[in-house]
């Protein structure tokens, strides 16, 4: 008997170590922008898959912010992107997600073009033009933000909400004057008659700053805390080649995003990619102890969306900066 | 012929009938709307319970009051931009034009193919095909072809309610009774006369069923129309709210549109009864 329950405990005990060992996901699902940035690279050159065998991994093309909420609230990915002003309605509206890794920050890869033969040189040159920006999106933000520096009325000119590659179609029928928003679809405006009046980079610079942030689902995050080591490793590798190997990189997005060559080098340049270790600095993520400038840009997002009232509350800084944890990125680096 | 014998019987004693028909009818209607507020109702209790006791999270059902609370201050403060009459206002205005254009093209073009089988042969392909296409597919097209402006959008709902319209007039047509053509015919009628005398009254009360259906078809593209370039609308007011996370003003974006919906039902067999008191 007593041999019985020996052998009894002993199988249970290895039972339940290899349920553990197990204790993977069966499946993980990111969600990607549909914009230049490493990410492109972690999912080109596998790398995720390398940090994560055996687990089967999904990448969903999602086309803007809106809609990468709508994923998060559905439950639909595992990991996400999303710009600050969709950082913020996450935040306020307490979506189950921490922000985990900078995934890019937006220099002139985002750009208000304007049609180069309507005599547009400034933004007060926009009273009476139509001018497109997808609503909700980093670019309306900037664009709401630069008319407002300017004291120019946004009610002076016609602004319509239109996702990215719907301004590529306007813009070619020749329906509006101007847009603000993001490359592949920015080159397209470019290229046929555009010129480029202020860029997100610039922005930046006057005390805009906007980027992209990894996001996961908190229950995931609690389940499986390994996996978001993995992710933010196998992140990590893609920038650090993004960074290396300028060329290579050029060549996968252009696959990737079927663009010709020296699109894909143009578009790299305009968009600021961090490299991990930096990420936990003041400008950024900053530490678990003190968090950095990303907590500000939120709270100064959050704001901009009361007052527009697309957001019911302004919320308190230690919400904001609950929303950041470096702590994952942290252990992956080794602080 | 059996259409004519049930004509016929009203007028032989209309007093008994209606006055017995009366005394029945009325507890019937309060009872049907008796069951149909009770419906509601329970909706209503429903949703006030499931939120009071938190089992469903705020962000995707809010409370009633919640929703109530949007519409007040839609209605008065507006949103984005516009009250919600001006929301109203804007789709109501694509819709009626898109429907009665839809109409004024389906019903004739309908009794043409109902009439004349070689215009059937030749049109029915066209209408085949393009019916079962999902709206927003085709949309991205109309987009491309047609800009941004208010056609593309009058257009979608255009296309959205003619085959709607069209097959059920040609249904209609075909299934008037061949006795009342030839009856007409042998006193002389003409083909005018056939048309507008035998043919569209015959007809009437099937074509407005296919209208009342068509209309529902219009109002179920008119989100996806307002997706593209829209400032206002209501379709375009729900899609605003839902990338803001805004559920009241999404769910009292499409109580709104159901209640319009329900009414323009409501003025459209009214009209009926006007127009074809026989039907």
């Amino acid at each position: 008997m007593k041999r019985l329950i020996a052998t009894l405990a002993v199988t249970t005990l290895a039972l339940t170590a290899a349920v553990r060992a197990e204790d993977k996901p069966a499946k993980v699902t990111v969600g990607y922008l549909n914009l230049v940035n490493a990410q492109l690279v972690t999912k080109h050159l596998g790398l995720l898959a390398k940090e994560m065998p055996g687990v089967d991994i999904k990448y969903v093309k999602i086309g803007g912010g809106g809609d990468m909420l709508r994923a998060i609230a559905g439950n639909d990915v595992d990991f996400g992107g999303l710009g600050n002003p969709p950082t913020a309605i996450g935040a306020t509206r307490s979506l189950p997600i921490k922000g985990i890794l900078v995934i890019n920050m937006l220099d002139y890869v985002e750009s208000m073009v304007v049609r180069a033969d309507k005599n547009i040189t400034s933004l007060k040159d926009l009273k009476g033009k139509t001018v497109a920006a997808p609503f909700g999106s980093t670019t309306h933000y900037l664009l709401l933000q630069a008319l407002k520096e300017e004291g120019v009325d946004p009610a002076s000119m016609k602004i319509l909400d239109l996702a990215p590659s719907d301004i590529a179609a306007a813009w070619l029928r020749g329906d509006i004057d101007a847009a603000w928003f993001w490359e592949p679809d920015l080159g397209k405006a470019v290229k046929n008659g555009g010129k480029i009046l202020v860029t997100s980079g610039e922005m930046a610079k006057r005390g805009y700053p906007t980027w992209d942030i990894g996001v996961v689902m908190n229950a995931f995050a609690e389940k499986y805390p390994s996996y978001v080591d993995k992710f933010i490793k196998a992140e990590c590798e893609g920038i650090d080649f993004w960074l290396k190997n300028p060329e290579k990189t050029a060549e996968i997005i252009a696959e990737e995003l079927s663009l010709p060559l020296e699109d894909a080098q143009r578009m790299m340049k305009g968009t600021g990619m961090i490299p991990c270790s930096t990420q936990l600095t003041e400008e950024y993520l900053g530490t678990s102890a003190k968090k950095g400038k990303f907590v500000d840009t939120l709270i100064s997002t959050a704001d901009f969306l009361v007052k527009q009232e697309r957001l019911p509350k302004l919320l308190p800084r230690a919400d904001f900066e609950a929303f950041i944890q470096p702590a994952y990125l942290e252990k992956v680096i080794g602080r | 012929m059996s259409v004519e014998a049930t004509h016929m019987t009203i007028p032989i004693s209309p007093d008994r009938t209606r006055r017995g028909s009366f005394r029945l009818r009325l507890p019937k209607v309060s009872r049907s709307v008796l069951l149909s507020t009770l419906t509601v109702a329970v909706l209503l209790a429903g949703w006030a319970i499931v939120t009071e006791m938190g089992w469903a999270n705020e962000l995707f059902l809010p409370k009633p009051q919640a929703v109530w609370a949007a519409f007040v201050k839609t209605m008065t403060k507006g949103y984005q931009g516009a009250t919600l009459l001006q929301h109203l206002g804007a789709s109501l205005y694509r819709i009626l034009t898109a429907f009665t254009l839809a109409c004024l093209i389906g019903i004739p073009l309908g009794v043409l193919m109902g009439v004349s089988r070689n215009a059937r042969a030749l049109l029915n392909p066209l209408i085949e095909f393009y019916r079962p296409l999902p709206p927003l597919g085709l949309y991205t097209l109309l987009v491309m072809w047609l800009g941004i402006g208010e056609s593309s959008k009058l257009s979608l709902l255009f296309l959205a309610g003619l085959p709607g319209i069209v097959i059920s007039t040609i249904q209609a047509v075909t299934s008037v009774d061949p006795v009342y053509v030839r009856a007409a015919q042998s006193l002389g009628a003409t083909r005018r006369h056939l048309l507008f005398h035998v043919y569209l009254p015959a007809a009437g009360p099937l074509i407005l069923a296919g209208m009342r259906i068509s209309l529902g078809f219009t109002y179920t593209v008119l989100v996806a129309a307002e997706i593209v370039a829209a400032s206002a609308g209501i379709g375009w007011m729900i899609w605003d709210a839902a990338k803001f996370l805004l559920s009241d003003v999404v769910i009292m974006g499409l109580i709104v549109l159901g209640l319009t919906g329900v009414v323009l039902d409501l003025m459209m067999r009214g009209i009926a009864k006007l127009l074809m008191p026989w039907a």
